[in-house]
């Protein structure tokens, strides 16, 4: 009755059996090849966290030369484009409250005069808040703005900062690397869990015991064929944020390429805890995407980890993507050794050789 | 006389603080068909897999072929095959691939699985489907692959849970006459069914009822116990044109102990010393319609059901 959890027999014969149902399954595959390529393609085009083409309504009361001056300066500016003249400020107000315009300048009459005898000339600018993100790069240029029209000598100190790594700093340049990890942690779970837990459910798992296939060759036949199917989607993501957004790998991609096999080891044991905890298919998509939601925000994804509260870093910690996070921007975007990436590599992979082991001896304990 | 195929003593299941199996003891012979019975929810499942090692017993042991199913859990899984309740092969994959992908599980060699698919393929008849894909076969026909699937390591053990359950008569007969050729080639037959015909068809028969096996025997040996036609008793069956009013009027002479119905007949038990010609009066039948008969297994069942509750 006790079976060994060691006991590889029977890999090959699952091995056959599951690569014909992957084979069988046309529409899971076209979605595992097409998945990263839509990902890619609306991370990298779609989401942009460069704030430009703000629309903006201005209401100038003065009209004088200086006012003209400083709509062009508006205008001329990637930050915000003049789309509507407003007639008085209630119409301003309006303008905004209404969502037709994210930025409102009211430019008051004594503007021209003020600025020619030497004082300061007030420019009230209104930034629709509701967006932080669009808000805060929009107040501050719409200061930048204001600066550049008003200081003729130049300050004392000159600081010339120079952007090193992205030097156009293309939010893809940022997203994409990303995407190869999140990618290959949500096609590898969802595929592991599915396949385990709806064997289960169809009785076949019962079939299968009877038989002298061992708890470790079910297992690893089970994981081969979606730890390839991951692979393979890693590699079409690299190709192309390669070559379709021409971000080059400053880094060694055969490192790249091992570390990212080391991460397909966590993500696919991660997929087996949520299968063995999981009674129907649907419970098990809800458990993929309780892990995944929250490793998203949590690993720096999004958002950079050094600008959230403590305990949410710490949380970090615990997720494997957050260090192959760091391990993919470290090799693409810095060319980064793996010397310079010891401790993230040494982290996930204890990390993720600890939920893989952990997930084997479940699934093989309850048989 | 070489070991029992089956052997069970004592074994017990317990989930919790629920028994779902009771002290089962029983003996299956090589060759032999043995049929289990019991309603829903009476401990049979848990009891195949027990016997198949998909369960671990709480209490008791239990052998196939004199191997221990605690110690030699490897040597019994080549022993036996296992055919479940629902369909449980692949839908997605083909009758041969099926095949073979249970050819592969029990490590037989590229040679021997050919060998062995074409020889099930022709026992099952299911040459014509062969590269067809399981789901899209019909009820009969996924169940033959099934069976095909139980037998391709050459069992000498084969459990059937409830394999007939929802398949048409005539694949349930062909299916019948496929087990019969079994067990003449020696192999031993534990059958779950819920159908009375086909555990007439069984050499013995067990009847499980709240995890306890409360009768096991040859069907000879079950219809003469004492509890199913009980002492001072005998057992007629009576014709009629309205058989729910004849239970009705049947009900309410003294002499009658139980009354069921059969189709369109009744089956009574009723006081010995009541005559055939005086039924056949009260009823208000033809005095032929009223014969003597044997229990059926049914009426075995029913009666020990009804004993064992009334007298838990």
């Amino acid at each position: 009755m006790k079976r060994s959890p060691f006991d590889l027999r029977g890999y090959g014969a699952v091995l056959y059996k599951e690569l014909r149902h992957v084979v069988r399954d046309r529409a899971t595959l076209i979605l595992a090849v097409m998945l990263p390529i839509i990902q890619v393609t609306l991370f990298g085009y779609a989401i942009n966290t460069k704030v430009e083409h703000v629309a903006a309504a201005v209401l100038n009361e003065d009209r004088g030369p200086e006012s003209i001056a400083f709509v062009d300066a508006l205008r001329a500016s990637r930050t915000f484009d003049v789309v509507a003249y407003a007639g008085s400020r209630d119409a301003l107000q309006r303008a905004i409250i209404a969502g037709r315009v994210q930025a409102a300048f009211d430019i008051p009459p004594t503007f021209t005069a003020d600025l020619r005898a030497g004082r300061i000339a007030p420019v009230q600018a209104l930034i629709d808040g509701s967006d932080a993100t669009v808000a805060q790069p929009a107040f501050a240029a719409a200061g930048a703005i204001g600066a550049s029209l008003r200081v003729r000598a130049p300050p004392p100190v000159d600081v010339r900062a120079r952007v090193l790594f992205n030097p156009g700093l293309r939010s893809a340049n940022f997203l994409v690397p990303g995407l190869i990890g999140l990618i290959m942690q949500l096609i590898t779970m969802f595929l592991t869990a599915l396949s385990i837990v709806g064997e289960r459910e169809r009785g076949t798992l019962d079939q299968i015991m009877v038989t002298p296939i061992g708890a470790l060759g079910l297992m690893l036949g089970k994981i081969t064929p979606y730890a390839i199917i991951g692979f393979v989607d890693m590699l079409l993501v690299l190709a192309a944020m390669r070559f379709i957004f021409a971000i080059p790998i400053a880094g060694s991609v055969p490192l790249l390429i091992v570390l990212s096999i080391g991460f397909l080891m966590a993500a696919l044991g991660l997929g087996l805890l949520v299968s063995s905890n999981a009674k129907t298919q649907l419970a098990a998509m809800l458990g993929v995407l309780a892990l995944t939601l929250p490793s998203i925000l949590l690993s720096g994804f999004f958002f950079e980890r050094s600008l959230m509260p403590p305990v949410m870093q710490w949380l970090g910690y615990l997720i494997p993507l957050t260090y192959f996070f760091e391990i993919l921007r470290g090799i693409i975007l810095r060319g980064a050794s793996a010397t310079d990436l010891i401790q993230p590599i040494v982290a996930m992979l204890a990390l993720g050789g600890g939920v893989l082991l952990a997930a084997s001896i479940r699934f093989t304990a309850r048989g | 006389m070489s070991a029992p195929a089956i052997a069970a003593h004592g074994l017990s299941k317990t989930f919790g603080a629920r028994t779902v199996v009771r002290d089962v003891t029983l003996e299956v012979a090589s060759g032999e068909i043995f049929g289990f019975l019991g309603p829903n929810g009476s401990g049979k499942s848990t009891t195949i897999k027990m016997l198949c090692g998909l369960v671990e017993p709480t209490r008791g042991e239990a052998s196939i072929c004199d191997l221990d199913i605690r110690t030699h859990g490897d040597a019994v899984r080549r022993t036996i095959g296992y055919m479940s309740q629902s369909f449980s092969l692949y839908g997605d994959l083909t009758v041969a691939e099926n095949l073979e992908f249970y050819g592969r599980a029990y490590a037989l060699s590229r040679a021997k699985r050919r060998e062995r698919i074409d020889r099930l393929v022709a026992f099952s008849s299911l040459e014509p489907f062969r590269h067809q894909l399981a789901a899209t076969l019909s009820g009969g026909w996924k169940q033959r692959l099934a069976l095909a699937a139980a037998l391709l390591h050459e069992p000498r053990v084969l459990f059937l849970d409830e394999p007939t359950a929802g398949i048409d008569p005539v694949a349930r007969r062909d299916l019948w006459d496929l087990l019969f050729r079994l067990s003449e080639s020696g192999v031993a037959l534990f059958v779950t069914t819920h159908y009375m015909d086909e555990a007439e068809r069984c050499a013995r028969v067990g009847y499980i009822d709240g995890g306890e096996l409360i009768a096991i025997g040859s069907r000879a040996e079950l219809k003469a116990l004492p509890g199913v036609t009980p002492p001072g008793t005998t057992r007629f069956s009576v014709r009629g044109d309205d058989a729910v009013a004849l239970l009705a009027k049947a009900r309410g002479a003294a002499y009658v102990r139980d009354a069921t119905i059969f189709g369109d007949t009744l089956h009574l038990v009723v006081a010995a010393d009541v005559t055939p010609a005086q039924m056949a009066q009260d009823l208000g039948v033809a005095d032929g319609a009223v014969e003597p008969i044997e229990p059926g297994l049914e009426d075995v069942f029913v009666a020990l059901t009804r004993e064992r509750r009334k007298h838990p």
